[in-house]
Order: C-alpha cells, then structure tokens, then sequence
C-alpha cells in the first residue's frame, strides 16, 4: 500500500529530505507562532476574537513577579563576582578604581540581560514547554480549536507579550540589583563611598549601554517564548514525552540565548 | 426575535416572537427584567416563539428569580412543545408555572 | 444564528465522501464514504487501529487529508478560510475521549469559556447558562471544583456539558464510555440518548463498544483497517451475513484478511520509514 521502492538511495534521499523538510519547518513553526500573535494581537478585536489582557497580566505575574527573589539574589552574586574579579585583575595593573567602569558596562550590557535570560529560560520556558505539552497530550489544544478558539491567540500570544514586557523589565531590575550589590563589595574593598560610586556610574552609563541589554532581553524574551512553545506542542509520548520536551525546551532556549548573545555583541561593535 | 409588552388586567404581558437565540437574548433578557422590575406580575407568552436557546432560558430563569425576590408573579406562557423539552431535559418544568393560553393564565388566576 | 435553514428532511448535516488520509506514509483511511442526517445518533463503531479516531479528527478539521471531500451542515470544509471554520465550529460541539477539560480552570469556567469566547452575553446569563447545563449531565453543584477533582465519569459529563453550552447542531462524542465501569458507561449512553431525544441534536458517536453501539445508535458504520465495511440500522448490522461483520460484532479475532505481502513487509522493516516515531 506504501510507495512501493524503498532502495536504499530513495531512502537515504528521502530521509535527508525530511530533515531538511524537519528544520525549515522548525523556523516555519517558529515564524508563524511569533506572525499568528502579531497577527491576533492587531485584528483579534476586529473579528471580536481579542488577545485578553487579563491572560497576559496572569502570565506576566507568573513569569515576572514570581521571579524577582530568585533573580535579585543571582543578580547580587553575579554583581559581587564581577566586583571580586575586576578588582583582582585591575590589581596587576594597580588601576583597582577604574573597576567601576568595568563593572558598569558588563552588567548592563551582558551580565543583567544574560542571567536574567537564563533564569527566565529555566523557570517560565520550561513551564511553558510542560504546559503546552500536558495540553497537547490532554487534547486540550484540540478541544480549543475545535470550539473555535484559536490555540494560537488564546495561548501562545499572551505568554510571548508577558514575556517580551517582563524579560526587559526584570533586567532593569537586575541591573539595578547587581550595580548596588558591585557597589556595596566596591565601597568595603576599596573604601569608595557609595555616592561616589553611583556618581560615576551614571557618568559612565549612556542609554546605548542600557538600551543595547534591554534590546537583546527583548529577543531572548521572544526566543524563550517560542522555543518553550514549540517544543510542548511537538509532544508525544504521554508524561514521559512531557518531561522530554521540557528539558529539551530549556536547553535549546539558553543555548539560543547565549549563541545570540554573542552575535548581537559582535554585530553592534562592528 | 421581536417583543412587545402590554398591560392587561393589572398584569404585564411580555410576547415573543421569532427565535430567542444567542444574538439576541441579551435584548430579551433586558426585557424581561425591565418586566420584573415593575410592580406588576408578569406573564410571557411564548406563544410567538418557534425556537428558544439556553441563553433564552437562562434569562427566563434570572427573571424568575428576581420576581420571586419582589414577591411578584412570573409565568410562562404558550409554550412550544420543543421548548417544553429543553425545560425538561433540566427538570424546569418544576420551577416554572406554565399555561396553555394567555385566557387560561388570567382564568386560572381569579 | 443567522436564519435557520429549511432542510427537507432529513437533511444531511455531515457528508465524507471518499477521505483518503496518511500518517507520515501510513495509510489510515483508504476512500472512507459517510453521511449523517439531521437528528439521528450515528455510531462508527471499529477496533482499534480501525481508523475511527482519524475520521474523527478529520471531520473536525483537525488533520489535513490526502483527498476527497468532508461537508459540515452543507459546508465543504476545505474551500473555509480560517475565519468561517471558526464560525461552523461554532455550531459543533465536541466531547473528547479524555474530557480534555482546561486543566487550569474550574468546571464552571470550563464549561463558560466558549461563551466568553463567542458571545457577549451577560456573566448573570452564562453562570445560570453553565449551571443549567450541569443540571442536565447530574453534575450540579460541581461548578467551582477543579477538573482534578473529578472521577472519570464526571469528567466526561463536564466534557458533555461543555460540549452543548453553545446548543450546537451536531455533538461528536470519542469514545464517551472508554475508561467507565459498566454502570457510569451506561449512565452516558442514556445521556446521550437523553440529549437527543430533548434537543433533537445529531449526535456522531465514535467507539469501539459494540453493547453501548447496539444500544444508542440509529445508524452504524462499522470501520476496519481504514475501510467502510457496511453501514446501516442495528438490526441491519446484526442481520449481515458476512463473516467479517459478525467477527467484528462479537470480537473474534480476525484471520483471514492478512495480506501477505504486505505482513512480510512489515516483519522485515520494508515499511519502516513511514509515519511512526
């Protein structure tokens, strides 16, 4: 009943076939979750099928506000890192007050959006990849299509607008965190009073450091979003598959964030 | 759906007609509880009314309710033997008082 | 919605003709013909692996098919764009095998949510709407208690409610009495004839229990190995002289339709590339 040849070239052909297939229809998956949403998010209300803001406000407390502790201690270490070793280095060159420079520009500029990222990455895209997964299982996705509710702006939209408003905000907040942690460390190794410390650090920091760790926030944010859901509703496999999506999804979207990273770096200092 | 609302016998008589469906059981809802609203008991006649959904019903349960809590009569009128149905499949035929004609409804109140 | 359509009865309110469907390279139904009439409960009744499930799925827009035509109350469902598929499925309710309740809401909610999502009615309106739909599945009172909460049966009458808060004009039901000990199984049959009998609602019920087919079906259609095997009143079904029919009714395993080629096929892995993971 199936195609009848199956030599070894036809097949050899047609599986690297599928896998090319496989991969442009992953940035197809992820282009038209990230085109659906827009999409919705501009002619929902038209069609009376809006994006709720209700639906984004509860992401946005679970992806946001629930973060904050976590992402204040780890923003503080990594601050207080980035003190210890810059003063250990500049030490060669006894230069330790011109610290607070370095520890302006790498926090807003890498450290702030990085970890920020990745924590978002591990605590909301992998809720996001278990939940879309359990549903899918659960038929859940096709109980909602089949009642015409489309699963794309019903699900997938308010979760990727709470992300792309709360990662950037949250790495406000780390910045903000790991400055005054760096500082703290700074003032009792170096004796700089913490006034002082701020002082230079407004003077050093312009909007194009900050806006240039917002900017990439902003795509880890939609990076996060459409890894964590698509890899939940590629599920199969019942519990199991879930559990296999999710670390699947944390994986890929902190890899993604630290490949873009180091791209973003490395077009804008071009 | 149309309605039209009439007094008779010191009694609001409240007529459907055309199907009381999801589009438009907002207005009949409004209707109806403009109707109870008043100081008259209140008599709907459904005898107008070939198709009536649970949007329809439920709005006729608000009614209800809101005319027992004003101690105001509140019954149903004419209605159609598939609407009867819908009531029953949810044992409401047991909440509502239901006649057969608007003439047996005044009859049966004297 | 809209002015209600004068069929001269009985109208046909699901038409398949000659669905043809693959999964991966598998093919699942091989040239599948059906119809529904208006008011009638409609079994398809198969084992499993019969492609029951597929044709379901396919009649709810679900799958993409390989060819022929699927019609929806009158509408070809593969000339609808997105938005006038939202519309149809507005007039289909759907109650899946799992109950595919929204985990994350309460039942009350559960059963609301098409109406938040298609109407403007008043809260008032949909409470008293979700409630009375309770009353009719016996599951009142249970509004505001979580889907984990609920035993399986109840689960698949939350689903049912669900299913007909929009008073759809068709019900698809899978498998309703997968899963439920006899009594629960046949607490949903009587549902199910119930809802017919008060809403005068089509009802397509797919499952593989003959007993609960025999009981509610007006028409059945016996699926094997992707194909119509026969499709017509119980008493016709239980009357057919052929052997495959009889077998399928009384559960006899089936020997003689093994085609050998492709069983060889299939013990020496020829078929391995196709859809399976």
């Amino acid at each position: 009943m199936t195609a009848g040849d199956h030599g070894p070239l036809t097949r050899l052909a047609a599986g690297v076939g599928r896998r090319t297939v496989a991969a442009v229809e992953i940035f197809g998956v992820y282009g038209a979750l990230l085109g659906g949403s827009l999409y919705w998010l501009v002619a929902g209300p038209r069609q009376r099928q809006p994006v709720r803001l209700g639906s984004v406000i509860l992401q946005m407390m679970e992806i946001g506000v629930r973060a904050i502790p976590i992402i204040a201690t780890m923003a503080a270490t990594i601050g207080v890192m980035l003190a210890i070793q810059g003063i250990h280095t500049l030490k060669l060159f006894g230069a330790e007050s011109r610290v607070v420079i370095g520890i302006a520009l790498s926090v807003t500029r890498e450290f702030a959006p990085l970890i920020t990222g990745i924590i978002i990455a591990g605590r909301s895209g992998s809720a996001l990849a278990a939940r879309l997964g359990t549903m899918t299982i659960n038929q859940e996705i096709d109980a909602l299509d089949a009642m015409g509710v489309n699963p794309v702006r019903f699900l997938v939209a308010p979760a990727l607008f709470a992300m792309i408003i709360m990662v950037p905000a949250l790495t406000i907040f780390s910045d903000l965190v790991a400055l005054f942690a760096a500082g703290v460390f700074v003032g009792v190794d170096l004796g700089i009073s913490m006034a002082a410390y701020i002082d230079q650090t407004i003077e050093i920091l312009n909007t194009d450091h900050v806006m240039h760790g917002l900017s990439k926030s902003a795509i880890f944010a939609v990076l996060i979003a459409l890894i964590g859901v698509a890899n939940g509703a590629s599920v199969s496999g019942g519990a199991e598959g879930v559990g296999r999506v999710t670390t699947r999804a944390v994986v890929q979207s902190i890899s993604a964030i630290v490949v873009t990273d180091m791209a973003f770096a490395f077009l804008v200092t071009r | 759906m149309k309605h039209e609302v009439t007094e008779r016998a010191g009694t609001t008589v409240v007529a459907f007609a055309g199907d009381v469906d999801l589009q438009n059981s907002p207005q009949a809802r409004k209707v109806l509880l403009e109707a109870v609203a008043g100081e008259h008991p209140v008599l709907v006649d459904l005898s107008g009314v070939d198709y009536i959904d649970s949007s329809g019903v439920a709005s006729l349960v608000e009614a209800l309710q809101t005319a027992r809590k004003r101690d105001l009569g509140f019954a149903l009128v004419a209605v159609s033997e598939s609407a009867l149905r819908v009531f029953q499949l949810a044992h409401l035929d047991k909440v509502f008082t239901i006649h057969g004609t608007l003439d047996d409804a005044f009859a049966d109140n004297r | 919605m809209g002015a209600a359509v004068e069929y001269p009865a009985p109208a046909k309110v699901v038409e398949v003709s000659d669905l043809v469907a693959h999964f991966g390279s598998r093919l699942i139904l091989k040239g599948v013909s059906l119809d529904v009439r208006e008011g009638e409960i409609m079994v398809i009744m198969g084992g499993s692996g019969s492609g029951k499930s597929t044709l379901l799925r396919h009649i709810l827009g679900l799958e993409r098919r390989t060819s022929g035509t699927i019609r929806l109350l009158g509408e070809d469902t593969s000339t609808l764009n997105a938005r006038q598929m939202s519309d149809l499925r507005k007039k289909i309710g759907v109650a899946f095998q799992g109950g595919a309740l929204f985990s994350s809401m309460s039942v009350g909610d559960n059963i609301m949510l098409p109406l938040h999502e298609h109407t403007d009615l008043d809260p008032t309106t949909m409470e008293i709407m979700a409630r009375l739909k309770l009353e009719v599945v016996d599951l009142a009172g249970f509004e505001n208690l979580m889907p984990a909460e609920l035993s399986g049966g109840m689960t698949k009458r939350a689903a049912f409610a669900r299913a007909i808060i929009m008073d759809p004009r068709i019900l698809f039901c899978d498998e309703p009495s997968a899963g439920l000990d006899p009594v629960v199984a046949s607490a949903l049959d009587d549902l199910i004839l119930r809802l017919r009998g008060a809403l005068g609602m089509t009802i397509v019920v797919v499952t593989h229990e003959v007993e609960s087919a025999c009981k509610i079906a007006d028409r059945m259609t016996l699926l094997d190995n992707g194909e119509v095997l026969f499709t017509g009143t119980v008493d016709e079904v239980r009357a057919h002289p052929s052997e495959r029919i009889q077998n399928l009714l009384n559960r006899r395993a089936e020997t003689d339709t093994i085609d050998p080629d492709e069983y060889l096929r299939r013990l020496t892995g020829e078929d391995v590339d196709g859809g399976r993971v």
